[in-house]
């Protein structure tokens, strides 16, 4: 187990640097010269010049790679003497639209995406699983039929279709929600819930009817399988024949997929963040690729790249811990 | 001899796309206590859906007809409730894949466990020294350590006598092997036909053993009973049957046997 464990640490640590090396060469060979964006409209050779070698971009590639892997874990420095800069560790650069740190930019809005990624994975995991569950107990009822209908429906409609129209039906329509800003929850809790509450609806519709037909899917095989013929033959009753028999085995397989779509999600949410006007990370993405900014599209690429491994190794270990076969063999 | 099981002109009806079909047509034959009846057939001879239908767990929709009486009480007819407190209890099955037939996610301990709790109760702790009892008596060596572990740390051979430990744990009066040995190899088949008799001296349970294979009914049966696409053809002593067969299906599955001094065609 702890071999196991090693090795997969190891394996995380190496996808994490080929991201990091592949996602630097892409902005420093394909995007336009930052000095000069940074620069501005009035603007001397003798500054761009001087931007260079403040961001060390004059640096080799390689040079330039290690000093952002090394800002990354130790920290680094900008300029010299009287201009210098110190960006502490972890150290992700400054954005050049606002000269902020990216690092804190980070930080200040991966609550927001937090909020969004558990509210909504709450969400579609009781929606889901139970309309599922419920699917596969009553299946070819018209309970059954209309619940798949509607599942495969709405997996089918774009988030931000959904978006917009619950937007124009419950804001502007109905006007039973307030039109949706970034609201933090110290702000009051009934405001924060009814600003949040879309989002969670939107992002949640998607994986709901997929979880749903996922978990009836799974719920039916188990059903048919051979230990559950044993567990009726035993007389057992059936909740427990149900409960323990049916829906470990039959559940356990959406642990794998729910670790990495939450993961993904933590990475932002661009499209739903984006129309809501929410502050997250997915809607800081979408700025700074607009505006071409970039230390934040990095650092965005590198924190969803950073969820999903982690995620993925995640996902394994409490796979182990679910299902004996692959802890012990 | 009291009889232990009659099973009267049982019937067993499958709604299907092209109207109804009987599976199992008209059987009968009576299992006495400590006794072993064989079932022999092929493939969809009905065998294995007498054999559910004695337990009561036919797939939804089937409907049976006849009679069904362990111990002088009617089984079919019963409430889903009532054929709980009987399966496990008073008749308890086996089958063919032991692999597929345990639950994977659960130790074996545990399988056995909850089988015996669900009908005497009693605490964890006290279900465990039975369930270690039993593995013994099925031959697992280490029982209250092997309890512990999950199906697939076991053999395939070892599977089977993990179930058979866990259809004996009540004592029940009939023990219905559906196809017990198929999956097994020739060795492990013989050591769990041995193990099954040895069980059934012991503890005086009637057995009920559905096979296709002649040459294991021949061992371990007294009685056989030969379906043919779900009609009962042959009934009668186990010498009476393999030495006389009356019907055309007996001689065939008589002479489909391979025998070691066949010519060999080429």
């Amino acid at each position: 187990m702890a071999r196991y464990l090693a090795g997969r640490i190891a394996g995380l640590v190496l996808i994490l640097f080929m991201v990091c090396l592949f996602t630097y060469l892409i902005f420093f060979k394909l995007s336009p010269d930052p000095a000069v964006m940074i620069c501005g409209k009035t603007c001397t050779p003798e500054r761009i010049l001087q931007i260079r070698t403040l961001l060390g971009l004059d640096q080799p590639f390689f040079t330039q790679f290690w000093d952002f892997l090394s800002g990354l874990f130790a920290g680094r420095d900008y300029g010299s003497g009287a201009n210098l800069i110190h960006c502490p560790a972890p150290c992700l650069g400054y954005s050049f639209q606002t000269s902020q740190s990216v690092w804190e930019m980070i930080l200040d809005r991966l609550p927001v995406s937090a909020t969004v990624a558990v509210g909504a994975a709450v969400l579609w995991l009781v929606i889901g699983i139970g309309a599922g569950l419920l699917s596969a107990v009553r299946e070819g009822t018209w309970w059954d039929r209309t619940t798949m209908g509607l599942a495969l429906g709405g997996a089918s409609i774009p988030n931000y279709v959904l978006a917009l129209a619950l937007q124009y039906v419950l804001v502007v329509k109905l006007q039973i929600l307030p039109f949706p800003s970034a609201v933090a929850f110290s702000d009051g809790p009934l405001l924060w819930l009814q600003s949040y509450l879309m989002p969670w609806i939107v992002l949640a519709t998607g994986y709901a009817c997929l979880y749903a037909r996922l978990t009836r899917a799974n719920v039916i095989d188990t059903l048919a399988e051979n230990f559950m013929r044993t567990a009726r033959s035993k007389g057992l009753a059936p909740v427990l024949t149900m409960r323990r028999h049916a829906l470990r085995p039959a559940l356990t397989p959406i642990t794998t997929i729910f670790g990495m779509d939450f993961a993904a999600l933590l990475g932002g949410a661009l499209i739903t963040e984006t129309v809501f006007g929410l502050n997250g990370v997915g809607k800081m993405a979408a700025d700074s690729i607009a505006k071409n900014d970039q230390p934040v599209i990095m650092a965005v690429t590198l924190l969803a790249a950073f969820f999903v491994v982690v995620g993925n190794v995640v996902v394994d270990l409490v796979y182990t811990g679910l299902d004996p076969r692959v802890r012990i063999r | 001899m009291s009889e232990l099981l009659v099973v009267e002109d049982l019937t067993v009806t499958f709604p299907t796309t092209r109207g109804l079909v009987d599976v199992v047509k008209d059987v009968s034959f009576t299992v006495g206590r400590d006794e072993t009846v064989g079932i022999v057939g092929e493939s969809g001879s009905g065998k294995s859906m007498t054999s559910l239908a004695i337990m009561g767990l036919l797939p939804r929709g089937a409907v049976t007809r006849g009679s069904i009486r362990l111990n002088g009480v009617e089984l079919l007819g019963r409430t889903d409730r009532q054929m709980r407190a009987i399966r496990g209890e008073q008749a308890s099955m086996i089958f063919q894949d032991p692999l597929s037939s345990l639950n994977p996610y659960y130790t074996v301990g545990l399988q056995i466990e909850e089988m015996y709790r669900a009908h005497r109760g009693g605490s964890r702790k006290a279900a465990g020294k039975v369930v270690a009892e039993a593995l013994a008596q099925v031959g697992i060596p280490e029982p209250d350590r092997r309890a512990g572990y999950y199906p697939h740390q076991f053999s395939g051979g070892q599977r089977q006598r993990i179930m058979i430990a866990m259809a004996l744990v009540c004592s029940p009066a009939l023990l219905i092997a559906d196809e017990p040995t198929t999956a097994l190899d020739v060795t492990v088949q013989a050591q769990i036909l041995r193990l099954l008799a040895g069980l059934q001296k012991e503890t005086g349970t009637g057995m009920v053993f559905v096979t296709h294979d002649l040459a294991v009914i021949s061992s371990i049966a007294a009685r056989v009973l030969v379906m043919c696409q779900g009609e009962q053809v042959e009934y009668g002593t186990a010498e009476q049957v393999f030495s006389e067969p009356r019907h055309e299906y007996t001689r065939m599955l008589l002479e489909s046997i391979p025998r070691i001094d066949d010519e060999v065609v080429s």
